[in-house]
């Protein structure tokens, strides 16, 4: 599905990533961790074609992301706030990204009733712009627009960061379902070692940019704890 | 304590990531901030000769005397633009233990620092030494400048606290029509005159000695008013610029479905321009602009020495919007410009809507400014040639040199002397908009066929636009090329 070959992201001289080759497969739960400064969000970006790489490339289904728009149809993603259109309600903004992705109005109806427990009914038919959101509602807002356009990959930088824990457990049991039947593949970083190794089954450690482990199967909470305790 | 907050007040304008890119807006401003105490020094000296020469006022002090109110009522209005709430980033130091009164003290005492304190000592102190001095000698000279500059930091006070409470609120406005109006009123029936007024109370700076008193009892009366409700009221939510809360409804205009993806972006854009306070002004500016043309149509000095003049004021009139909102253009999306880059858009459609939605507000000024058909038909004509020209070559300058170095502009705060975002870009964009029609218009104007230059920038205009494919694929072209810049620029502050 992705393939990353000899990718080198580099400022002022010193190398952010550095990755030789990693390839991800369909339907594969990918959890990246690392301490801060690793370049979890630059890998994403590189991933995305938001940051141009110094050297390498990234291709999805075969295809170099740079110059190519092909893999936006099926890639959905969210990093930070830059990916929410502040001015919009949420309603509007699911709506225009719906638009984007060819959707119907019904379509969008199927996608969106996955996220009300989510919501909690707090983000849909709310007379609220976008911007006076607080930070939990933004990020339910940001992955629940991940979701639109029937992904086959999803991209989330962080995305257990400043939710409740009830939205926590729900967005884990919906990737997994996702995964389950849509073969869904995910890419998820995480400082939360409990939930990535809970939703993912392949762990990628990162530091100073490299690939230091690549962790599958079993135990993988324990190999991480016996890595960072060091 | 002072000593640091300054120190990180310095570090802070220093440090920040567009400060070397804004060093051409703040050139331009120390400029023109030059220019003001230049003229402001040069009338103060000239003052005596002025009122005493070529006016031939007899008692000058007391003439200047009823001609203050006047300067303190502009001197208000200056400062209500000018003047920005004292609003430090004052969270980080919140939770230090630091004394809350020391915060506020610092936050009062460096608003004074600001060019307008010390204006009225260039407008009037030499007129103190000669004049006042001379009259009624040099104790009371000192005691009328004094009590000028009291009441000029008194308007400072009173502005914070008419902006901290009253800006941008229907109550503002009203008390400034009032106020304004009942001077107005007074001035026209007769019940009292506001030169009277001001004679007799500033007459008083020179014939009781008490009255710089009084006055600075005033400004201490004001400075802690000021201090003991910024105390009260010293939370980051109190003391950061309001936000906009309230929710305005605007529904989506349907006829947009019709263009699928890229009516879907201009929906979006024009919530963006109606919802943001910033845009909103820049609206109301090109609905203000329209008026433009009735400074020049009605005379004849414009209309027929200066033919060539009322190209300017045509590309302005139907323009305004455009060049405006144009700046920015891609600046204003910048908050989502990752967001831009991951969805499935192609960026032709992209460019393609923001194209045509600054044509058809060029388009709706053209038809708004029909009235003006009344002054001739050549205006209308005039307002075609512009128009043409500018959707079909203006726009193209416009969309090109707004990828040039963009900044992120941050939509909440307002617009007035808001350079926020601006940079070399933005201050020599006006060159090529308003230059370059002359390029096609001054050969045939030279000649002595004025109105077949208006007809050659109505044809570049229109060629332009039967172009716009071609040129819009160019211009896709270079925003493709500059993605990873332009992403990177609006993802830093």
């Amino acid at each position: 599905m992705i393939v990353i070959d000899t990718l080198r992201k580099e400022y002022k001289g010193t190398p952010v990533v550095d990755i030789d080759s990693l390839s991800i497969g369909q339907g594969e739960g990918f959890g990246l961790v690392g301490n801060n400064g690793a370049g979890k969000t630059t890998l994403f970006r590189l991933i995305l074609d938001l940051i141009k790489p110094t050297h390498g490339e990234v291709m999805i289904e075969g295809k170099d992301v740079k110059g190519n728009d092909e893999w936006k149809k099926f890639v959905g993603s969210y990093l930070d706030e830059n990916f929410l259109i502040s001015y919009l309600t949420p309603d509007e903004y699911f709506k225009f990204v719906g638009t984007l992705h060819g959707h119907q109005d019904a379509d969008l109806i199927t996608v969106l009733s996955q996220f009300e427990e989510l919501f909690n009914g707090e983000i849909t038919g709310k007379k609220k712009y976008i911007k006076d959101l607080s930070k939990g509602n933004l990020k339910k807002v940001g992955i629940a627009a991940a979701f639109i356009g029937n992904p086959q990959v999803v991209v989330l930088d962080e995305p257990f960061e400043n939710l409740d824990p009830t939205s926590q457990i729900r967005l884990k049991s919906l990737l997994k379902k996702e995964k389950q039947e849509k073969k869904l593949t995910y890419l998820i970083s995480s400082h939360d070692l409990n939930h990535v190794t809970e939703i993912c089954d392949r762990i990628v450690i990162l530091e100073k940019g490299k690939v230091i482990k690549d962790l599958r199967g079993q135990n993988l909470l324990s190999e991480l704890e016996s890595y960072f305790k060091a | 304590m002072i000593g640091i907050f300054l120190s990180h007040a310095y570090k802070r304008m220093t440090r920040s990531v567009s400060f070397e890119k804004e060093m051409a807006t703040t050139v331009f401003l120390g400029l023109i901030t030059i220019m003001a105490v230049v003229y402001a020094l040069l009338l103060g000296l000239a003052l005596e000769k002025i009122l005493e020469k070529s006016l031939g006022v007899s008692d000058s002090v007391s003439f200047l005397n009823g001609l203050l109110l006047y300067y303190f009522t502009s001197e208000f209005l200056i400062r209500y633009f000018m003047q920005n709430l004292p609003v430090l980033e004052v969270q980080p130091y919140l939770h230090l233990p630091i004394r809350k009164s020391a915060i506020v003290h610092f936050l009062l005492g460096k608003s004074l620092v600001h060019i307008l304190n010390v204006f009225v000592f260039l407008l009037f102190l030499p007129f103190a030494l000669s004049v006042v001095v001379r009259d009624y000698g040099i104790v009371n000279a000192l005691s009328w400048i004094l009590s000028i500059w009291l009441f000029s930091l008194s308007v400072h006070f009173i502005m914070i606290l008419f902006k901290k409470k009253l800006d941008d609120t229907l109550w503002g406005l009203a008390t400034i029509v009032l106020v304004f109006g009942l001077f107005a009123a007074a001035d026209y029936f007769g019940w009292f005159k506001l030169s009277e007024v001001s004679a007799a109370l500033f007459n008083l700076t020179v014939t009781w000695s008490l009255f710089p008193v009084v006055l600075f009892l005033v400004l201490a009366g004001l400075y802690y008013g000021l201090y003991s409700y910024f105390l009260s009221s010293f939370y980051p939510e109190d003391l950061s610029v309001s936000k906009e809360k309230s929710f305005v409804h605007s529904s989506d205009l349907t006829i947009l479905k019709r263009f699928g993806i890229m009516g879907g972006w201009i929906n979006v854009e024009l919530k963006l321009i109606l919802r943001n306070k910033r845009t909103r002004t820049i609206l109301v500016l090109g609905a203000l602009l329209l008026l433009y043309g009735l400074i020049f149509y009605p005379e004849e000095t414009y209309t027929e020495t200066m033919p060539g003049f009322l190209v300017f004021v045509g590309i302005f009139i139907t323009g305004i919007f455009m060049i405006n909102y144009g700046q920015f253009l891609f600046s204003w999306q910048g908050g989502h410009y990752d967001f831009t880059l991951t969805q499935p858009v192609s960026m032709r459609q992209y460019v393609e809507s923001k194209y045509w939605l600054i044509s058809s507000v060029t388009i709706a000024c053209f038809l708004l400014s029909i009235p003006y058909v009344y002054f001739g038909w050549r205006f209308l004509f005039l307002h075609l040639a512009c128009t043409l020209f500018n959707i079909g070559i203006n726009s193209f300058i416009i969309m090109n040199m707004a990828m040039w170095d963009p900044k992120k502009v941050d939509l909440t705060r307002s617009s007035a002397f808001n350079y926020q975002g601006v940079g070399a870009a933005q201050w020599l964009m006006g060159f090529p908009i308003l230059l370059s029609p002359y390029i096609f218009y001054l050969p045939l104007s030279y000649l002595g066929y004025s109105n077949f230059g208006l007809v050659a920038v109505g044809l570049a205009g229109l060629i332009g636009f039967t172009m716009h494919p071609y040129l819009i694929d160019f211009t896709t072209r270079r925003l493709i090329k500059k993605k990873y810049l332009m992403a990177s620029n609006f993802r830093s502050e």
